[in-house]
This record gives structure tokens, sequence and C-alpha cells, in this order.
């Protein structure tokens, strides 16, 4: 009797401790994600009381007959793969630089760490004015042809700017990551290695580079999950221009949803994108499982 | 290399030059801010004639800076306490009940993480609504409970892991139980992961836009403080020196607070890369 009555209790006690979550986690997101398998069967404009049910067809329309789509689709990977490899060669470089006996070492890694305490949208807005008026004033000083350049206006230029900006804004996020790395490497592996005389190349290939293993792990899977969802930076620095060719995935989403008012059709986008996000991770997550074992 | 000083003083300068580069685009919408439109148009990099704060009289009334420092304030603290409470009393739990159940809630809580906003913004608005939670500041704050959940779930019941059980018997032998146990005993030794999950999450709702944009861009009163320069850039669009002086008064609570808890910010948010 007694038994029974602490067992009950103890069950009592666990649902007052996990159901707050839970509850949170089902508003935040399950009851979200049902309605968006629902809506993406349907078409709807927002404004009609009912969404009509139409099947399947707005994935048809996804893989068949939208050219929106498929661009921003190939503007995501190639911004993905892109920023994925100059981030993290940018920041371990920088990291290895910073990591000797430096007097300003505090200063240059908050300096690199600064824009990533800033909003995205705003950074966005910041290099919109520098390329904008900011390389007009630049050109007349220094006469270079580079701040003469349309930034914004023209497709392959504005794609680089997209890609710079993002890579302006969270370097010292994996900067940081990676001095931590290098700060775990033990002194005397580098000191031996040195003693054998070998140079800072074959030192840096041969040692660094794999003990530094575990934190390029995580940064490429932070970088890969930030950048299939590239979003805020594009919208305020070129708003998807020009002529469309910088639209991500995540905004054409947006654009679907909340400017064409293509409620069921833009959920149906999104739901592949999870799908698209879902596959990503779980192979990413298998290929590290597997080196980890095996190291 | 590290036989010759004078390399080394040079290398350090060009280091220090490129920082400085770096952080050039700031230092222009810094003194941007400070001059009229004719500065502006004519020339970008000069200094400003004179160091006058009519824009910022201008913008600071304009889009009502305390109303929306104190909206971003309530926001990020409303929802830090919340996602700090409801998920380090159920990580907690969970982690100490080895039972089927458990297991399944724990998988339901940080499954999300795979889930990226895009995907569920539209009903997520909906729901929002149904629930009587759009268009105000508290309920943007409360619904970060769950958008938050996941990752601290994920940090707190790793590490509760590594605190033994026998903290929880003596605590129950001298007659403390349920949630007196945990505020008075367990949640004090979770100081370490609670502090970098403030810190993480203090960045990303300070800062955070597409649900803001979503479910409080209604009316000037409700908005944050990313949210309104963003705004007042778009009607703006020309008017650069208006938009640069948003952009300083929007980014330099973050500033200041980086500068004086350098040490910890980045402690926090490598911890926080390196747990989650």
């Amino acid at each position: 009797m007694k038994n029974r009555s602490r067992k009950l209790s103890e069950k009592f006690e666990f649902g007052l401790f996990t159901l707050p979550v839970l509850i949170c986690v089902a508003v935040a997101f399950y009851i979200p994600f049902v309605l968006t398998v629902r809506y993406s069967l349907t078409k709807w404009n927002g404004i009609s009381k009912n969404p009509e049910f139409i099947g399947f067809d707005n994935f048809k329309q996804i893989f068949t007959g939208d050219a929106n789509f498929s661009a921003a689709s190939w503007f995501t990977v190639k911004y993905a793969i892109l920023y994925i490899i100059l981030v993290n060669v940018i920041a371990i470089v920088l990291a290895v630089i910073l990591d000797s006996k430096l007097k300003s070492k505090s200063f240059l890694r908050a300096a690199f760490f600064i824009p990533y305490i800033l909003s995205l949208v705003i950074v966005g807005f910041i290099w919109k004015f520098i390329f904008m008026q900011g390389f007009e004033s630049l050109g007349n000083s220094t006469g270079w042809a580079f701040f003469g350049k349309s930034w914004l206006g023209e497709p392959g230029l504005a794609f680089i700017s997209v890609l710079f900006v993002s890579i302006w804004q969270s370097v010292g996020f994996y900067l940081v990551i990676y001095i931590a790395g290098l700060q775990s490497i033990p002194d005397d592996m580098k000191e031996a290695a040195v003693m054998d005389g070998a140079g800072p190349f074959r030192r840096f290939f041969s040692i660094t580079l794999p003990l530094l293993a575990p934190s390029i792990t995580i940064s490429v899977f932070m970088a890969l999950t930030n950048s299939i969802k590239v979003f805020d930076v594009i919208l305020s620095l070129t708003g998807g221009g020009p002529g469309g060719t910088t639209y991500s995935v995540a905004y054409d989403i947006y654009r679907d949803t909340f400017q064409n008012n293509l409620y069921g059709y833009g959920t149906a986008k999104a739901l592949v994108l999870f799908v698209a996000v879902l596959i990503i991770t779980v192979v990413q997550l298998t290929i590290f499982k597997r080196r980890e074992v095996e190291s | 290399m590290r036989s010759n000083p004078v390399l080394r003083v040079i290398g350090e300068i060009v280091l220090i030059l490129i920082a400085l580069l770096f952080l050039y685009p700031l230092f222009l919408m810094i003194i941007n801010s400070f001059k009229s439109f004719q500065e502006v148009m004519t020339d970008v990099i000069a200094l400003p004639k004179s160091w006058s704060f009519a824009n910022y009289e201008y913008v600071w009334k304009y889009i009502d800076y305390p109303r929306l420092f104190l909206n971003n304030f309530v926001v990020t603290v409303l929802g830090l306490a919340g996602i700090i409470l409801v998920s380090s009393i159920a990580a907690y739990k969970l982690s100490r009940t080895k039972s089927r159940a458990s297991a399944i809630i724990y998988f339901l809580c940080i499954m999300p993480m795979l889930i990226p906003f895009q995907s569920i913004m539209l009903t997520v608005m909906k729901t929002a609504s149904f629930l009587h939670l759009s268009d105000s500041t508290w309920g943007l704050g409360l619904l970060y409970w769950g958008f938050g959940a996941p990752l601290a779930v994920f940090i707190y019941h790793g590490f509760v892991k590594g605190i033994p059980r026998e903290i929880d018997e003596s605590a129950t032998i001298d007659g403390a139980s349920g949630f007196r146990l945990f505020f008075s005993v367990i949640f004090p030794l979770l100081k370490s992961v609670t502090t970098t999950i403030i810190i993480i999450d203090v960045m990303w709702i300070w800062n955070d836009f597409l649900l803001p944009l979503l479910m409080v861009n209604g009316s000037p009163s409700t908005k944050t403080l990313t949210l309104a320069a963003y705004t007042f850039v778009g009607q703006y669009t020309s008017d650069w020196q208006y938009a640069m002086t948003a952009m300083v008064l929007a980014v330099l609570p973050s500033i200041i607070v980086f500068i004086f808890l350098q040490k910890y910010i980045v402690k926090g948010v490598v911890a926080g890369a390196v747990k989650g």
C-alpha cells in the first residue's frame, strides 16, 4: 500500500517536472508542424475560410514547374558549399596566427568576434550602405576600379557580396571555436615536433590539423545548418535582387507565403526544406559518428 | 620566425591593421550617424564637420527608443527565465528517470532542433494567434520558451548525468523533495551550464528578427529594436544619416555589454557550441 502510493507520487512528480516543457515544445513546434503538413496539401490564399484540398499537387508543382524554387535551391547549395569552406579555412588560419604569442591577442580576438554579436539584418544594412555609398567615396579617394563595380547590382557580384558579408559577420564565432581547439593541444606535442625538425607547414598539416578534427566537426556542422537556412542577411542586403538572383530557399518560402499569399504552396515548400535539412543532418551525424568510432 | 623580434613586431602591427580594417564598416556607420544628409552624400569616409547629436535626437524620438529598449528587455528576460525554468526541471527529471516514457519525452524535447524555423513560420503564427499570443511583447516572450527548450534540455540533460545521485539521496533523507530538492540542491550545481545557456539565448533572442517580424510587427508599441530598425530603414531608404543613427542605436547595447563581459561571452559561446 505504502509502496503503491509512493510510486504514484513519483509518477505525479515526473509529470509535474516534464509537462511544462512538453506544452512549450508542442506549441512552438509540434502543433505548427502538423498544421504545416496539413496546409501543404491544400490550395489556400489565407483569406478564404476553408483551404481547398488538392493532394500532392503543390509538391508536383515544386519539383516540375517552379523556376524560382530551383534557382533558389541552386543559390543555396552554391552559397552553403562556398560558405562552409571559406569560413572554416579563414577561421583556422586566423586561429593558428592568433594562438602564437602575441601581445594584442585578446584585442584581436575581440575585434574579429564583434560582428557576431550583431543582428544579421542590421549587418546587412550596414554593408548595403558601405557598398552603395561608402564604395563610391573610397573609389574617389583611391581611384581603384574595384570600388567602382556594382557590388549589389550585378548577379555574380551580388552573390559574392552576400557570401562575403555572411563570412564577415560569423568568422569570429568559428575563430573562437578553433582557438579553443588549439589550446587543448598539449604543448609538448608541438615542442616535440619542433625538436624533430618539422617546419611550420609540416607541423601544421601533420600535428595541428589532425588534432583539430573535433573542432572542425563542430564548425562544419554549425556552418552547414546555418547556411542552408540563410535568410536575414539577404533580406536586408540585396532584398533578393538583382533580378531575383539572390533568393535563398528560406527567402523563397518567405516570398511565396507572405508576399504572394500562397499559403498552401508556401507551406509545401517549407516541408521540402524540412526534409532536406533532416536528410543532410542525419547523413552528417552518421558520418561523424563513424569517424569518431574509427579514431 | 621565433628568432627575429623585429619581424614579429611587424607581423603583429600588420595583424592589428587587418583587424582595424575588419571593423572599418562599423567605424563608418558611427561617423556617418553624426553627419548631415549633404555630408553623407558628398563624402562617406570623411569625419563629420561637427559632432552633432541632431540625428540622434530625431531618431530617438521618432522610433521611441526607450519603449523599444523596454520591449526587447521584457521579451529577452521573460523568454530566458522560462527557458531556464522549464528546461532545467524537465532535463533533471528526464536524466534521473530510467524508463521508456522518459526516453520518449527526451526525444520529443530535442528532436525539434532539426526543424528549421522557416518550415513552420506560417503555422507558428496561426497557432500563436489562436492562443492569443500575437501582437504582444509578453506573448512573444512566452513563445521563446518552446523555441529555446530543445537546446537547453539537451545541454542540461548531459550535465545532470555528471552529478552523482548520492546528492539527491542525501537531500531526500534530510527531508527535501520535489521542487525544493531541485531548487535548493541541484539548481545551484547547474550554475556553469546555466550561464552558458543564458549567454547563447540572450544573443539569440535580443537580436532575433524573423519571429518578432511575424509576431509583433503590427503596432509600433510592441516592436523590438532590430525590427524597428528594419522598418525605419525601409522608410528612410535614401536618408542614410538617419538609417545609420538607427543602426548605431540598435547595436550599441550589444557592443557595450560585449566590451564588459567579453571573456564570459566568448567562453559561453564556445561551451555552447561544443556541447550543442
